[in-house]
């Protein structure tokens, strides 16, 4: 069964058509890779998927365990397994990780009708994954992204999805503005986190992190639209010889 | 003259032989002086530019009782709610404006620490604060102050000697009972910090019951030399209360002062707070921080002194304004002329909740010394969309990610409490409303 479908999919953005007649489906478990230059709308996708304001679709569907998933508010989505990496994660001063992920994660087990966790449970389960993330035990206790660097904010997404165990992760541009060895750090990060239950969508502009993470499938988004569908070789082209070539099939 | 205004001088002239420090004669003549000048300025009215965003009608054109001394048997349980803490905290409790001593707990004050009813101090050994009281300069602004200096009731009077370290926070609680009778009370202090004494005091007010009740206080607070004061106000009344109050201190060299202000409750409040660095590299910090919905209205002003060099001050003023609510803050900082190398910062910051809310902010600066270094800022926002969004993604609901966010913007005042249980206290009172707010 596909985790996610989305047919014939157009939305608008300030009454601008970003996407047009985009059509995906994602299987459980799997990994999908969707590239494309700036403007072609990857953003526009990650958002209209976890609700964000501003962002309307105008004409398809988009299906959630075959259920119609834009009825639901940003939350429903996070609590039903939905978990977006963000491109730019926002500073918010004076609340610290702990206190988010506490809220999120209480917010989580409520949904799936499961208890809240005990304070000394849930400290050993934040433990464990800070560990396996490399970062520092003081890490909990900072403002949420305040003067985290680039590479950083990106551990501190991964950290958040490893916390909330999500069913679909959707990472945008998690590779943007880092270096090669936190690339490499990020890379092993997601790598950490497939699992034959959990489907994610890499949305980026380079072939590196995908050379990392083996995508099952590479879709190439060009004008709202997506112009081709391949494997890894796909990726290596476009490295190779950049979007001109596919710009025909977009037009 | 006003009648309202006259109504207090007849109740002072009935009134006079019975309060404390009657038999001083110099304490009686300050009471004497403080009702004339209250006669001769009345109170401040929006005409004054000090009072400009705050009109005290509420206050000058009702009939007021004071010196009530219908004193309820209260119970020591009674006063959990407002209780820092029920063990590790000296206490002194005033109920309605007099010292209660059944509901104190003044146990095992270490040597060299004096704490007192005022009204006692007075009158059995009034030379021990008659060096240290004295009025204010006559002004219109200052009604209430005149108006305190003639018939204030009771208070604290706190005696460190020098370089003693008080081991446990000092708590007053001035508690009002609210009853059919309107009301007012005035708290009298007088905390002299010896040299290199230092101390954690919490100051608090609060109303047992709802209905209307007003609170006219006054404090003094003088450091000696190298002395080291906490001092937090707690203004919590109930929400029909007006609160007047004015905090005096006097700084001398390299003692400091931190000033910690919480404002949560009142109808109608306007608090004082005046600084004198009066000597070398005395430095203070004034916090404050007010929470404000419906139609409370708070009003803040602060003015720093900087009379001798090396001295500093810093100061950060939150606010934080749902419904109709409406703040003020008003800081002035002066430098006299040849006064060298003082550093002062002030920032005012605050948040509206609502298109309703309002704030006024307005920094003062009367600097007329050339080497001095002064900063001050004001921002007025709104909750960072952004924020909320990444945390309603994150499975959070809006108004779990609100409370958030609004406990993130008053984090840094919070944390900053140096005392464990004041601090603990005092998140749970904010929290406390935030939740009153959500519901």
């Amino acid at each position: 069964m596909n985790i996610l479908e989305i047919k014939n999919l157009h939305v608008s953005v300030l009454n601008k058509p970003i996407l047009r007649g985009l059509d995906l489906s994602l299987k459980e478990g799997e990994v999908h890779a969707i590239m494309g230059p700036n403007g072609s709308g990857k953003s526009t996708l990650a958002n209209i998927l976890v609700g964000r304001g501003d962002y309307h679709m105008t004409a398809g569907a988009i299906l959630y365990h075959g259920e119609d998933l834009l009825v639901r508010t940003p939350e429903e989505r996070a609590r039903a397994g939905i978990f977006l990496a963000f491109q730019n994660p926002v500073e918010i001063p004076g609340v610290n990780n702990v206190q988010l992920l506490k809220e999120a994660f209480n917010a989580h087990r409520k949904y799936g009708q499961l208890p809240e966790m005990d304070a000394m449970s849930f400290r050993t389960y934040l433990q464990d994954r800070t560990k396996q993330l490399g970062l520092s035990d003081d890490w909990l206790f900072r403002p949420i992204n305040v003067g985290f660097s680039g590479g950083e904010k990106k551990r501190n997404e991964l950290l958040q999805m490893l916390v909330l165990e999500p069913q679909l992760a959707i990472l945008d541009e998690i590779d943007s503005g880092l270096d090669i060895d936190a690339l490499t750090d990020v890379a092993n990060g997601v790598n950490a986190l497939r699992h034959h239950r959990r489907s994610m969508l890499l949305i980026t502009h380079y072939p590196r992190l995908l050379e990392q993470v083996h995508p099952d499938k590479v879709h190439v988004l060009i004008g709202g639209r997506l112009v081709a569908t391949g494997g890894m070789e796909l990726a290596v082209r476009l490295e190779e010889q950049g979007y001109g070539w596919l710009s025909e099939v977009a037009a | 003259m006003n009648t309202t205004e006259n109504t207090y001088r007849d109740r002072f002239t009935e009134l006079e032989m019975s309060l404390p420090g009657f038999a001083s004669l110099p304490l009686r003549h300050l009471r004497q002086e403080g009702m004339q000048r209250f006669i001769d300025n009345g109170f401040p009215t929006q005409r004054l530019e000090n009072w400009k965003y705050t009109s005290v009608k509420t206050i000058s054109q009702r009939a007021y009782q004071v010196h009530d001394h219908g004193c309820p048997g209260l119970d020591p349980s009674d006063l959990l709610p407002y209780l820092i803490a029920p063990v590790g905290v000296y206490r002194l409790v005033f109920v309605n404006g007099w010292f209660s001593r059944t509901l104190s707990d003044l146990h095992d004050f270490p040597e060299g620490v004096r704490v007192q009813s005022m009204a006692k101090v007075v009158d059995a050994t009034p030379r021990t604060v008659e060096p240290y009281l004295e009025n204010h300069q006559p002004g219109a602004d200052q009604g209430f102050t005149h108006l305190n200096e003639a018939l204030w009731s009771d208070g604290a009077f706190v005696l460190l000697s020098p370089g003693i370290r008080l081991d446990k926070p000092l708590h007053l609680l001035f508690l009002t009972t609210s009853s059919e009778k309107l009301k007012m009370t005035l708290p009298r202090n007088l905390i002299v910090a010896g040299a290199g004494s230092h101390a954690w005091m919490v100051e608090s007010f609060v109303t047992l019951g709802h209905a209307a009740h007003c609170t006219n206080s006054h404090s003094t607070i003088i450091l000696h030399d190298q002395a080291h004061v906490h001092h937090l106000l707690f203004l919590g009344e109930n929400h029909s209360a007006q609160h007047v109050g004015t905090v005096e201190t006097r700084l001398m060299g390299s003692s400091r002062l931190d000033s910690r202000l919480f404002s949560f409750g009142g109808e109608r409040t306007r608090q004082e707070i005046h600084v004198h660095l009066a000597g070398e590299q005395a430095q203070c910090s004034l916090d404050g921080l007010f929470v404000g919905n419906e139609n409370q209205h708070m009003d803040f002003h602060t003015s720093i002194h900087h009379m001798h060099a090396n001295t500093r001050s810093q100061q950060l003023y939150k606010g934080i304004l749902d419904g109709h609510a409406h703040g003020v803050f008003n800081g002035i900082i002066t430098v006299l002329p040849h006064v060298l190398h003082t550093q002062s910062n002030q920032l005012s910051s605050n948040l509206l909740l609502s298109d309703t809310a309002e704030i006024d902010t307005k920094p003062q600066l009367e600097i007329n010394s050339a080497a001095v270094q002064c900063s001050h800022g004001a921002t007025v926002g709104s909750l960072d969309p952004e924020a909320l969004f990444y945390l309603q993604s994150r499975g959070l609901d809006a108004s779990t990610a609100r409370s958030l966010l609004i406990q993130g913007f008053a984090a840094e005042l919070l944390q900053r409490i140096t005392s464990i249980p004041v601090q603990a206290w005092i998140e749970r009172q904010f929290n406390k409303g935030d939740n009153h707010h959500e519901s």
